[in-house]
């Protein structure tokens, strides 16, 4: 039996640039997205390696010059890397349209940063017959715009993939539902790094790593019940400590509504005729980002959220400037409050976290909760 | 605060401006008094014309916030979406209409008599976020009105397709079909298509008026950029092709004469970016060094044309490249677009309005700044500012930056202050 160790996706995170830049270097291209809402599956089937872009806390210089202060420090992050070389190994970036942001970001990349496609898929927001017309035809573009740089997406190779991503969000889930269920002795901070490798590791080699993981944990139960059980929502969190900081407060954190979490794998998959109407089903039953759906559409589903993750809290651990998110919290505020889950807001800046504040201001919000 | 004087040599028809705006939203009280269905809808697509086509009051929260900033109601709108949690980080845009109606509405002395309450909103997923944002959220407040949710594929311009119109297409269908449903009013497609031959004209007379620009002396600056109200509010009547010839006619009077809008013009500007609707004064500013701003990125807004004999396919084109043509979805046909209009219009520099209440207009305005520097040699300064919360700006820092900017120019040009 494979040992219960957290250590191989916490080296998958750390050397994920070496590897990628050998899988680049020996011609396998690597092509980046920044949102999850990027059709990642249709990537991977034309043959090419999607990778998440991370911000990873990298201090802003360069990124300075062509970006103004008020825009999210994830994606500030992300450009400062990329401006550095640290995506050297990537073909180019290919997204969702979900924010004006990322939106802006890929072009601006694409004028200050040498690659093979940029290409941003305008995704529909309403599920119609119209609207899965429109999707086809967007994806097929995106298929043509992927064998302009070498790639061959066919039926097969789609159905593959989307088994693939399919199975490691699936798997992902169950860890989930098993560290909801108290079995699982594993914080928040490590659970997301598990989930951190799945964004930077080819998942042909992700799931073996994940199945013999979460095989290893079913075998092996252990409850691990202290702490006030809270919800984190929020976008992007690539940094794990945040998640430690919350949890060695005194809560625990029970569910989350993050795109580094609950909603890049839920649900794992779409039912359809052909391998791409499974793909848009999928896109259409997302769990929702604020980007995606209106606030009052979707504040009842994270107080659904909340309340079947038994959360007495939520914290919103939001990317300072992200209007998605800021926009959506007075709705999705009043909604959990009528429900009787109260709500913590914390931005995150592009200096940082202030360790020390934020595990003040949380435990002054546990300490109100168990009012 | 303090503001920048009065530019002395107005159009006549900035005085004719007023009584459209006046005209526009005593029409609009009068209709919601006899009845007649008031819908509020965003800005800046093909919506308006249906709506005047079937004879239903199209109202524009967002075109509502540049007037509260004018009359300065934005600072207790901004109070009250602030007290509600709507963060001091989102778009003014969306912070000021939630604080308006959220707060007390109408109430008496509102400038204009305010907004009419909607009987319909027709709601969206497309544009920027905040855009977005603010009609979900006037959705909520007005749980009476009937709501039609309509989609547009956010795609840069250059990177349209005919699949993105046919879905525009599609979704125009869907909105002519519900306004039938539920106010039962038929379209009737002869009136469609000479709305749309209105609207064409004043596409037409828009792009004449910025032609003009290319005069020295111009003969109209970004100080009258007011007059892109009837863009907004009139597109698709009579009304706009009336104002706009009477305009036209004025600005090609002057350019003809050499009129300019001051004594001598030594340096001519560029804007980028949405201008501080709390001071358009701030123009004038560039006066007394002798600096006129000639032209702007949001002019080029309605720099399109449309087929009255195709109504539909017109409009839905409208809606897909209006967005697109002033925001980072299209920073390559922007930067572009401002490249031509800066080299038209004998463009000296360029001034750069970072703007923190508005990121699609902003992103993209560094890379702006690199291709005209070397693909023009036409320098460029950074003024920080917002278009909405003067809380987001310093005058005295736009004055340093501008006086120095503005010396620099002069002595390039090898002039004297
Ligand atoms: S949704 Fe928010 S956090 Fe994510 S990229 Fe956009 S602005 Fe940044
Ligand atoms: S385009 Fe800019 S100003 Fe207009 S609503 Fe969007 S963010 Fe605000």
């Amino acid at each position: 039996m494979t040992a219960f160790s957290i250590q191989p996706f916490i080296e998958a995170v750390h050397d994920s640039r070496e590897r990628l830049a050998a899988l680049a270097s020996r011609g396998r291209k690597v092509l980046g997205y920044f949102c999850t809402y990027t059709p990642i599956e249709f990537i991977h089937a034309a043959g090419f390696v999607p990778v998440r872009i991370l911000g990873g806390g990298t201090p802003i210089e360069q990124a300075a010059s062509l970006t103004p202060t008020f825009i999210c420090p994830y994606l500030r992050q992300a450009l400062e890397r990329a401006l550095r070389g640290e995506y050297g190994f990537l073909s180019g970036v290919v997204q969702g349209y979900t924010c004006d942001v990322a939106c802006g970001l890929i072009n601006i990349w694409e004028l200050n940063v040498p690659g093979d496609l940029y290409h941003t898929v305008p995704l529909p927001y309403q599920d119609s017959p119209d609207a899965r017309k429109y999707f086809r035809q967007a994806l097929r573009e995106l298929g043509e715009r992927l064998a302009d740089i070498g790639g061959r997406v066919t039926d097969a190779s789609l159905a593959a993939s989307l088994d693939l991503y399919g199975n490691i969000r699936r798997r992902s889930l169950d860890l989930y539902r098993l560290r909801s269920q108290g079995r699982l002795a594993l914080s928040a901070a490590e659970l997301l790094s598990v989930v951190q490798a799945g964004l930077v590791t080819p998942p042909e080699d992700y799931l073996p790593m994940l199945e013999a993981f979460v095989e290893a944990a079913e075998a092996r139960p252990q409850a691990s019940e202290r702490g006030v059980p809270v919800l984190v929502s929020g976008s992007v969190i690539d940094q794990p400590w945040v998640l430690e900081v919350i949890e060695a407060s005194g809560a625990r954190v029970v569910g989350d509504d993050l795109c580094t979490g609950l909603r890049a794998f839920s649900p794992p998959t779409g039912r359809g005729g052909d391998p791409t109407d499974r793909l848009m089903d999928r896109h259409f039953r997302r769990f929702p980002c604020p980007a995606r759906m209106k606030a009052q559409e979707r504040a009842p589903l994270l107080v659904d959220l909340a309340k079947g993750s038994r959360a007495e809290g939520v914290i919103f651990l939001i990317q300072k400037f992200c209007t998605p998110h800021l926009a959506d919290l007075p709705v999705v505020m009043e909604a959990l409050e009528a429900a009787g889950v109260r709500g913590l807001t914390v931005e995150m800046e592009e200096t940082g976290l202030n360790e020390g504040q934020l595990r003040t201001r949380v435990e002054s919000f546990l300490e109100m909760l168990g009012d | 605060m303090e503001k920048a004087k009065k530019s002395y040599k107005r159009l006549r028809s900035a005085k004719e401006l007023n009584r459209v705006v006046a005209e526009f939203y005593l029409e609009c009280h009068e209709a919601k008094a006899r009845g007649k269905p008031v819908g509020w809808m965003p800005p800046m697509n093909g919506v308006i014309e249906i709506f005047y086509a079937m004879d239903l009051q199209p109202v524009f929260p967002e075109n509502w916030s540049p007037v509260c900033a004018a009359f300065g109601l934005a600072p207790r709108n901004f109070e009250v979406s602030a007290g509600m949690g709507f963060s001091r980080d989102l778009c003014g845009y969306l912070r000021n209409i939630v604080g308006y109606v959220y707060g007390p509405m109408n109430e008496e002395g509102t400038p204009l008599g305010g907004l009419p309450e909607p009987d319909l909103i027709i709601s969206a997923y497309g544009g920027c976020v905040p855009a977005m944002k603010i009609l979900h959220t006037l959705e909520r407040r007005f749980p009476e009105a009937k709501v039609h949710t309509s989609e547009l594929p956010q795609v840069g311009y250059e990177k349209i397709r005919p699949y993105h119109l046919d879905y525009c297409v599609s979704e125009t269908h869907r909105l002519i079909e519900w306004l039938t449903e539920t106010t039962g009013r038929k379209l009737d497609y002869d009136r469609l298509k000479e709305v749309v031959r209105l609207s064409d004209r004043a596409c037409e007379l828009w792009d004449e008026i910025m032609s003009y620009r290319r005069f020295i002396p111009t003969p109209i600056s970004a100080a009258e950029l007011g007059v892109m109200f009837v863009m907004v509010t009139r597109q698709g009547t009579q009304v706009a092709v009336d104002f706009l010839t009477g305009l036209r006619d004025e600005v090609k009077e002057r350019a003809e004469k050499g009129i300019g809008m001051i004594e001598e013009e030594k340096l001519r500007l560029f804007w980028d970016n949405i201008p501080m609707w709390y001071n358009m004064g701030l123009f004038n500013y560039f006066e007394k060094m002798g600096g006129v701003v000639v032209a702007e990125t949001y002019s080029a807004a309605w720099s399109m044309r449309l087929d009255p004999d195709k109504p539909i396919e017109s409009l839905a084109r409208k809606s897909l490249v209006s967005y697109p043509m002033v925001s980072c979805t299209s920073i390559k046909k922007r930067r572009d677009m401002v490249l031509k209009a800066c080299r038209d219009f004998h463009i000296d520099g360029a001034v750069l309005h970072s703007n923190k209440s508005c990121v699609p207009i902003t992103l993209g305005q560094m890379d702006m700044k690199r291709a005209l520097e070397e693909e023009l040699g036409i320098p460029s300064v950074v003024i920080d500012g917002d278009h909405m919360d003067a809380n987001n700006f310093s005058v005295a820092q736009f004055q340093t930056r501008a006086d120095a900017f503005m010396e620099m120019l002069l002595e390039k040009k090898g002039l004297t202050p």
